[in-house]
């Protein structure tokens, strides 16, 4: 009956169904015959399914937007962009290999000083906050811009602008003050004809200059911030990657030359 | 081509697990599958139509991960983790993550990237030994003695921890 003996190889070989149908039985009268590979197997089993068991949330996982845009085609590429808008695209998605066929690294989320980190999560936080509220997310309106940035500057102390994003097709719907590390930042909200909201973050920032995009290690909004000589600003929405880009270097411009700095 | 795609979309879970089985932290996982999928739209081409993108896609991150780890190993660990390790290795790699769990996915991490391989593509991932000998590149035989290691190892690893655990417990 037996036509060969088993070994403890043919304990992986039947805990992956590697074990031809035909010795499953004769494989299993061996377990019974002996003990110690039967516990063998049992535990082998036993660490199988809890490997198995650890991983299979990640199937579950909303998938990181940064992965679909690089199938669809949408990821931002290098070739042709502006200088500022290259390190932010570069520091994101290292989309490198978009065009170059090389990729720089497997890691290289290079976000500098922790503080532009910081600036990102908080304005994400009183986007997800403020843009969610359907009723009420601002504290004034939009209906005056010049009341509304006078209010806004004398609270945080900086030169402000509501920047015109309707080229984008966003309105400017108001502001509100919210809290920032350390200090006081303005929140200016927009929305377009098809209801999605981007916030502006501005704030002090620190004197050296950094830029990039910051979203969540469990997704949702991304920022596209930057911070220079005292002033940060982040953008933040759920929009295509490629689109959010567009809009934050538009307020960026913007906002600059409202508060009388030249860009670098 | 827009079916291609549609395909390769339709893998990207599938590849973030195997990548997170492999690396651990959540950042240099969802990296690792970035780098898959830009080559693997840069070299389309390469697959035949008709045939399922699983293993082709398998195997590009397979190479890429042996290229990375090779990587590490001549420059120091410290080269691939981002320059916010700090605040990458906080973040768990998986949700809710139990002591328990903790155990086993810092164990899967002390073995050798090839075993690791090797025994996450056929334990996790549910392929065939003829599968996983293909995508990784050797031959049945090799990849079977690397999954037997492999396991034997993972029980050492887990067994030594329960030891350490013990002895803590009895330090108290």
């Amino acid at each position: 009956m037996n036509a060969r003996s088993f070994t403890d190889r043919d304990i992986h070989l039947a805990l992956d169904g590697e074990l031809p149908e035909d010795e499953r039985a004769a494989y299993q009268a061996w377990l019974e015959a002996n003990p110690d590979m039967k516990a063998r197997s049992l535990r082998f089993a036993a660490d199988n399914a809890a490997l198995r068991g650890l991983f299979t949330g990640v199937l579950d996982e909303p998938v990181p937007a940064r992965l679909t845009a690089v199938v669809k085609g949408d990821a931002p590429k290098r070739k042709g962009t502006p200088p500022w808008w290259r390190m932010a695209a570069a520091a994101a998605l290292l989309v490198a290999g978009g065009l170059g066929g090389y990729l720089v690294g497997a890691s290289g989320f290079g976000f500098g000083p922790d503080s532009d980190d910081r600036m990102a999560e908080l304005a994400i936080a009183a986007h997800q906050t403020f843009a969610a509220d359907k009723n009420r997310p601002v504290e004034v309106d939009g209906s005056d811009p010049a009341y509304l940035t006078g209010w806004l500057s004398k609270r945080t102390g900086l030169k402000l602008v509501a920047p015109d994003l309707s080229v984008n097709g966003f309105q400017l719907l108001g502001g509100r003050l919210v809290p920032a590390e350390g200090s006081t930042a303005a929140l200016m909200l927009y929305a377009d004809a098809q209801g999605n909201r981007i916030s502006v973050y501005v704030t002090t920032g620190g004197s050296e200059l950094s830029k990039g995009t910051y979203t969540l290690a469990g997704g949702g909004p991304e920022a596209v911030y930057w911070q220079e000589k005292g002033y940060g600003c982040a953008v933040v929405g759920t929009l295509p990657p490629a689109e959010l880009r567009l809009v934050a270097k538009d307020a960026y411009k913007q906002l600059l030359a409202g508060a009388g700095l030249s860009q670098s | 081509m827009e079916e291609k795609k549609a395909a390769i979309l339709q893998e990207i879970p599938r590849l973030r697990r195997y990548a997170r089985a492999l690396l651990r932290d959540r950042d240099s996982a969802d990296d690792l599958v970035q780098d898959c999928l830009e080559r693997a739209l840069m070299r389309l081409d390469n697959w035949r139509t008709g045939e399922s993108p699983r293993r082709w896609l398998f195997t590009i991150m397979h190479h890429l991960f042996i290229d990375q780890m090779r990587k590490v190993k001549r420059r120091g660990e410290a080269a691939v983790l981002p320059l916010d390790a700090g605040e990458a290795m906080a973040t768990p790699a998986i949700q809710a993550e139990s002591a328990a769990s903790r155990e086993i996915v810092d164990a899967l991490q002390q073995i050798s990237p090839d075993r690791r391989a090797a025994l996450v593509m056929v334990a996790i991932e549910g392929f065939s030994y003829a599968e996983a000998a293909t995508m990784l590149g050797v031959p049945a035989g090799t990849l079977m003695s690397r999954i037997a290691r492999g396991r034997e190892e993972l029980r050492a690893l887990l067994d030594d921890q329960a030891r350490r655990r013990t002895i803590r417990i009895v330090e108290k």
